[in-house]
């Protein structure tokens, strides 16, 4: 199957009717931890995959930067997921959701340190040699740093990239969210990041609140969000963006206008 | 500060979601903001498991949630939902829509409140909060829903 092309946006079970509606559509993601490769698909989905349309899974459990080898079943999930969708690629996050026996939650940051890559590294190596189909690393947003960073962002992700072969994952709302709250020039790192690398672009929307930018997939995409977007397709337009919606979902139109936002920002063709 | 990764990101989780101890060297204001930040996401994949529970406590369920989770880590959503629903149910303070919620669970499945819940494969009838169900071949069905 072909690779992500154009705007696509995140499968999920709520907004499945909306989904299926959209004429142009080439590509969607799915939360790999919410398929179940044995049995049939949601109906949704399986609707998608007739109709041609890419389907990416997307880890967020594997926890690659966790400082214990990856969880060889979860990797094993994660493959057979690519195998039922029969994807192109999979995709995962540079950042580790547990440790000390403890789920956090969510996805946490490492230190931008040697000791990390080489964690990260290893793991993402590991997943590498299970899995079917190439893997794309998405760098995540955090409200905070570790206090022992040797690395600057882009050489800490450059670093991972070049000694695993990954493809890159990139999240233009995370970049944003980022240099708002840990500080940095969001446009300045895009032009320091391997673009040649990028598989598809994550963009999502997000809110301030306490002092901080949240990237909460909740809210509208800010309009700095896609400044950003069409700086990065200036400098060298990525060949698929992916819109993310995780909840409060919106009317369709307000959601369809996010998406054509998305395909004016990168000059992909309206999926609408 | 570099070296054994592991115990230093035990201890950031530790910090984040089990009301363990700021580690050396990171900044209080920005962890705080995270440590709030996942809460609120877990109260939200816990209301996603638990939807009536969460619409019977309304403008109440953030603060109900929180005020109960403190320091205790999650153990998945669903479980989560569940042990709140109980401890709410035996402080007397379940609500309605809670309550139906919580029996219809109880009629389905088997939770000891340590390990993940079971299917009950034999009829059940379940009480919560003057809720009733009852369960016969894996279909529940709400006999009588709590008292409004």
């Amino acid at each position: 199957m072909s690779g992500p092309a154009g705007v696509g946006i995140g499968w999920r079970p709520e907004i499945a009717g909306f989904v299926a509606g959209l004429p142009g559509l080439r590509f969607v993601e799915v939360v790999a931890e919410g398929v179940h490769p044995v049995g049939p698909l949601p109906d949704g989905l399986a609707e998608l995959r007739e109709r041609g349309v890419t389907v990416v899974p997307h880890g967020v459990r594997l926890s690659l930067g966790g400082a214990e080898p990856v969880d060889p079943g979860r990797v094993a999930h994660l493959a057979a997921v690519a195998t039922a969708l029969a994807a192109p690629l999979v995709s995962e996050h540079i950042a580790f959701v547990r440790a000390g026996g403890l789920e956090a939650g969510h996805l946490l940051p490492l230190p931008r340190s040697r000791e990390a890559v080489a964690a990260v590294v290893a793991n993402v190596r590991r997943a590498q040699a299970q899995l079917p189909v190439p893997l794309a690393l998405e760098p995540i947003a955090a409200l905070f740093d570790w206090p022992d960073d040797e690395l600057d962002e882009a050489d800490f992700l450059t670093e991972i990239l070049d000694a695993t072969g990954a493809l890159l994952l990139l999240d233009v709302a995370n970049v944003h969210a980022n240099a708002r709250n840990r500080g940095g020039d969001a446009a300045a790192l895009l032009d320091r990041l391997p673009l040649e690398r990028v598989a598809y672009v994550h963009v999502a929307g997000g809110a301030e609140a306490g002092g901080f930018y949240h990237d909460t997939h909740t809210d509208p995409v800010p309009a700095e969000v896609l400044d950003l977007v069409r700086h990065l397709c200036d400098r060298r337009r990525p060949p698929a963006l992916l819109l993310e919606r995780d909840g409060h979902y919106p009317p369709a139109a307000e959601l369809r206008g996010e998406l054509d936002a998305l395909a004016a920002a990168s000059g992909h063709p309206v999926v609408t | 500060m570099s070296g054994d990764l592991a115990a230093r990101q035990a201890e950031l989780v530790a910090a984040l979601v089990a009301g363990g101890p700021l580690p050396p060297g990171f900044a209080p204001a920005p962890v705080e903001a995270a440590r709030r930040a996942l809460r609120r996401k877990r109260a939200a994949e816990v209301a996603r498991h638990w939807p009536l529970l969460a619409a019977g406590l309304g403008a109440d369920w953030p603060a109900v949630f929180t005020d109960w989770a403190h320091g205790r880590p999650t153990v998945g959503s669903l479980r989560d939902g569940w042990d709140l629903a109980r401890a709410l149910r035996d402080r007397g303070t379940l609500p309605p829509l809670g309550a139906d919620e919580l029996a219809g669970r109880e009629a389905a499945s088997r939770y000891d409140g340590r390990a993940a819940p079971r299917p009950r494969r034999l009829p059940a009838f379940a009480r919560a909060g003057g809720a009733v169900a009852v369960q016969l071949a894996g279909r529940v069905r709400l006999v009588r829903p709590a008292p409004r």
